[in-house]
């Protein structure tokens, strides 16, 4: 089994992320499952390669035995890892593993509770500290409290009743609510995520707890009314901990897992977990409010693939791979030789045989601000095909306003 | 100049034309207004309307709503339902038939004598409509954001302070009382001395995805809908919702520059200034054909170190409205008769006689059609304060278009040592069409 996840890994490494990942990773991780009411066969190998890829961790999965097995068997060691990633939700760990991974916590190890592991441990004690908030396993107000916004303020609930609940999978919005956090600067305030089980109804100790973001249970849905807590960071000792409820799992990944919010956000908070700060930067394919943005294969998409779908794009095609375009184009580009980087490879299109004129047009309109003297041939050419006539005099004229 | 007369003949010729037939209209025009003419309080101020959608028909009942102040005797629109019912609306005022339609603003204005004009149209065809509006010597009452570039915006004030006509922009929060009352607090120093002021503005909403191209409505005239802009195939999205594509607005950022950044103009003293530098970043839909930025965040320096934030409603903390930001505390106002300060002693501050006090409206188009009977430009939202609102948001969005910070001179109206970003002042339009030189 290990193996195999290897072979795709290194796979994908040589593919995408070879220069990324040339130097040793800083971290390393640990992934436990073995045990799960959701498909953890198909999160666990995911979440792995999602830390692999940010080229800061190396990444174990520690399998536990199956539910009912014998539990005494289970001993992972912690002590060896900076970060522990919890993607299990099943029969109670041993007293030894238990101390141990309370006392990796303790002495600032980082953790990342994923989806349902907040499912898990409600009768351990230490553990929901360390989670912040759980659901289901009949957890109640002897919990504690309901934890979520109502407009603009956090609601500590101790209402009487059942922990956890959510309604039918559906997209949702995520809303940032202390942007400024490492883990969320720099993202949109707002965005689409892919359909999920909206977590609702959480409750716990809450203690030494903040939540970053929310999203609102639509009561026409079948949700509480309420935004409930969708990723949150927890101080526990020494360790910091950030609890993602987003995520679930299906068959080949799902729209809860591909989502790029989700990606991103697990991706950030597992180096905050582990350094309390964030140095990756932020993806072109970062969803907001206008859409979701999914990653079928994991992958971001690289520029050279950008191109080579803008050479097929068709006015009844997604515009994706432009708007990244115009996102590289606009964090990317510094200086004259990096703008001429892109123009010449937007050129290319221009003059490329294959290239579908829907294509051609929305480079035209690129390059009427960031072109230069190189593209001018190249546009000219295209004035006497009719169907480019207009843009292709749209971009010359503008060029022509800085001469 | 039209005079009383002649112009009475050429109605007689254009209703002739218009309805083809020779009735005449029941209530005789009033008198054109020449230079500076004064028109008398007994006659009724005669008007049309161009863009007649949901503003243009909800302005058109604004002025019916005033005492008879106004009449309106002519439409055009290129949708010919909502034409057909601004002429029902003009017609049951009027009590009678006489409302003429027009599907094309040239023939509209060549034909029709007005004293004055109300118009409301998609950002990108108010470069050329409100010019050739002012070219014709007609008083407009036109709607924010007066322009989709800086160019057309310039273009638009050179076109009314040459021909000298009176305009009122549709910023109408200028005629509540909660926003003159803070403005007037802000700018008289309740505050402090003014530091930093922030303007939220509407969050961005969802896209619809990439619609299939699909048959033009029978009523609709694409052609003269797209007009200067690219032309594309119809995908269903014309009314209303153009203020989600980049070709013809800028989003909520620029549709609500007139208000709340116009706002915190006026209670800052920077209604006739602009920034000096400008930077920040917009969040774009990936995909679908709605381009215009969802979020948006940029701060703009000005010349006297006053800094102004202006961002989409989520990311601030007062949220939507304008906030003014002194050395002694804040004043905010937002829609909703929101008048907040940080004391609210602040709020119950008299005005001296020798402070500044701010031009006071009750009613926008009364205040309008006031100015017009004067014959005076001193409406309460005059062309070139809303060009300086607009200017702000149109600079921001060049900041994130580029990703670059943006060095603007606002005596010259020119972007400082950027020709990339300069490019973006404009927009070129397509044939047969083009900005007129003034």
């Amino acid at each position: 089994m290990k193996k195999q996840y290897l072979l795709i890994f290194v796979l994908a490494l040589s593919l995408t992320f070879f220069n990324s990942c040339q130097k040793s990773a800083e971290y390393k991780a640990l992934i436990v499952t073995g045990q799960n009411n959701h498909k953890w066969k198909e999160s666990s190998p995911v979440l792995k390669k999602l830390l692999e890829q940010t080229g800061l961790f190396s990444a174990d999965i520690a399998t536990s035995p199956e539910k009912g097995g014998d539990m005494n068997t289970f001993n992972p060691d912690f002590s060896k890892y900076n970060l522990v990633v919890v993607d299990y939700n099943g029969d109670s760990w041993n007293e030894k593993t238990k101390a141990a991974f309370v006392d990796f916590v303790n002495k600032g190890g980082g953790v990342v509770i994923y989806h349902a592991g907040n499912n898990s441990f409600p009768e351990w004690k230490e553990f929901n500290l360390i989670c912040g908030l759980g659901g289901w396993g009949n957890r109640t107000e002897k919990d504690g409290p309901y934890v979520y916004y109502k407009k603009d303020s956090m609601i500590i609930d101790t209402t009487v009743g059942r922990g956890g609940s959510h309604a039918k999978r559906h997209e949702f919005e995520v809303r940032a609510r202390i942007a400024e956090h490492p883990i969320l600067k720099g993202l949109p305030m707002r965005w689409r995520h892919g359909s999920d089980e909206l977590y609702s109804q959480l409750r716990g100790p809450a203690k030494n707890m903040e939540i970053l973001a929310t999203a609102y249970a639509d009561t026409t849905g079948g949700g509480t009314g309420r935004d409930e807590p969708m990723l949150m960071t927890i101080k526990y000792g020494n360790g910091r901990i950030f609890h993602t409820a987003l995520g679930h799992a299906d068959d080949g990944g799902g729209p809860a897992l591909e989502c790029v919010g989700f990606i991103v956000t697990f991706q950030r908070g597992a180096e905050w977990a582990v350094s309390g700060k964030v140095t990756q930067k932020i993806p072109y394919d970062f969803p907001n409010v206008a859409a979701v943005s999914l990653r079928p294969d994991f992958k971001e998409m690289t520029l050279e693939g950008d191109l080579a779908y803008i050479g097929t794009y068709d006015i009844t095609k997604s515009t994706k791979y432009f708007t990244d375009l115009q996102s590289r184009i606009r964090y990317e580009a510094k200086t004259p030789q990096d703008y001429q980087k892109f123009e010449k490879a937007m050129i290319k299109i221009l003059q490329s045989k294959e290239a579908t004129d829907d294509g051609k047009k929305l480079i035209l309109h690129e390059l009427s601000w960031m072109g230069s003297d190189l593209s001018a041939p190249a546009i000219k050419d295209l004035v006497s095909n009719a169907q480019l006539k207009d843009d292709a005099e749209f971009a010359l004229a503008r060029l022509a306003t800085s001469k | 100049m039209a005079n009383n007369s002649t112009r009475r003949n050429f109605l007689k010729q254009s209703a002739a034309v218009a309805t083809g037939a020779l009735i005449l209209p029941q209530i005789i025009p009033s008198t054109a207004l020449g230079k500076g003419g004064k028109l008398p309080p007994s006659d009724r101020i005669v008007m049309g309307a161009i863009g007649t959608g949901s503003q243009g028909k909800s302005n058109m009942r604004d002025f019916l709503k005033l005492n008879k102040e106004v009449q309106f005797v002519a439409a055009c629109d290129v949708d010919a339902n909502n034409l057909q019912k601004a002429k029902q609306i003009a017609d049951s005022t009027n009590d009678n038939k006489d409302c003429r339609t027009y599907g094309d603003f040239r023939e509209f204005l060549e034909k029709e004598k007005l004293d004055a004009v109300c118009i409301a149209l998609p950002d990108h065809w108010h470069g050329i409509i409100y010019s050739a509006a002012a070219e014709k010597k007609v008083h407009v009452y036109g709607e924010k954001p007066i322009c989709r570039t800086i160019k057309d915006g310039q273009t638009i004030v050179g076109a009314v302070e040459k021909n000298n006509i009176i305009w009122q922009t549709g910023s109408w929060q200028r005629s509540q009382p909660n926003f003159h009352r803070g403005a007037e607090l802000a700018i008289n120093g309740r505050a402090g001395k003014l530091k930093y002021i922030e303007a939220g503005l509407p969050n961005g909403s969802r896209g619809i995805g990439t619609p299939p191209p699909q048959d033009v409505p029978a009523e609709l005239n694409w052609e003269m809908w797209l007009g200067p802009a690219p032309k594309v195939p119809y995908r269903g999205v014309s009314h209303w919702n153009w203020r989600w594509i980049l070709d013809y607005s800028g989003g909520q950022l620029t549709d609500w520059a007139g208000h709340h950044i116009d706002i915190a103009n006026w209670g800052a003293g920077l209604e006739h200034t602009g920034p000096v530098e400008i930077s920040g970043e917009g969040v774009y839909p990936r995909e679908g054909i709605y381009n215009v930025p969802v979020e948006y965040d940029f701060l703009c320096k000005y010349a006297n170190g006053i800094e102004m934030r202006v961002a989409n409603e989520s990311r601030l903390k007062m949220g939507s409205g304008t906030t003014w930001y002194g050395d002694k505390g804040w004043i905010h106002v937002n829609r909703g008769n929101t008048l907040t300060a940080s004391d609210p002693k602040i709020l119950e501050e008299v005005i001296g006689e020798n402070e500044i006090h701010l031009i006071k409206s009750d009613n926008h188009w009364q205040n309008f059609v006031d100015n017009v009977r004067a014959g005076s430009k001193n409406t309460i939202a005059p062309i070139q304060v809303a060009y300086r609102a607009i200017s702000v948001a149109l600079l921001g969005e060049i900041a994130m278009t580029t990703g670059q910070k943006i060095q603007w001179d606002p005596e010259k109206q020119v972007i400082i040592g950027n020709p990339m970003a300069s490019r973006l002042l404009s927009r070129p339009y397509r044939q047969p069409w083009s900005l007129p030189t003034i």
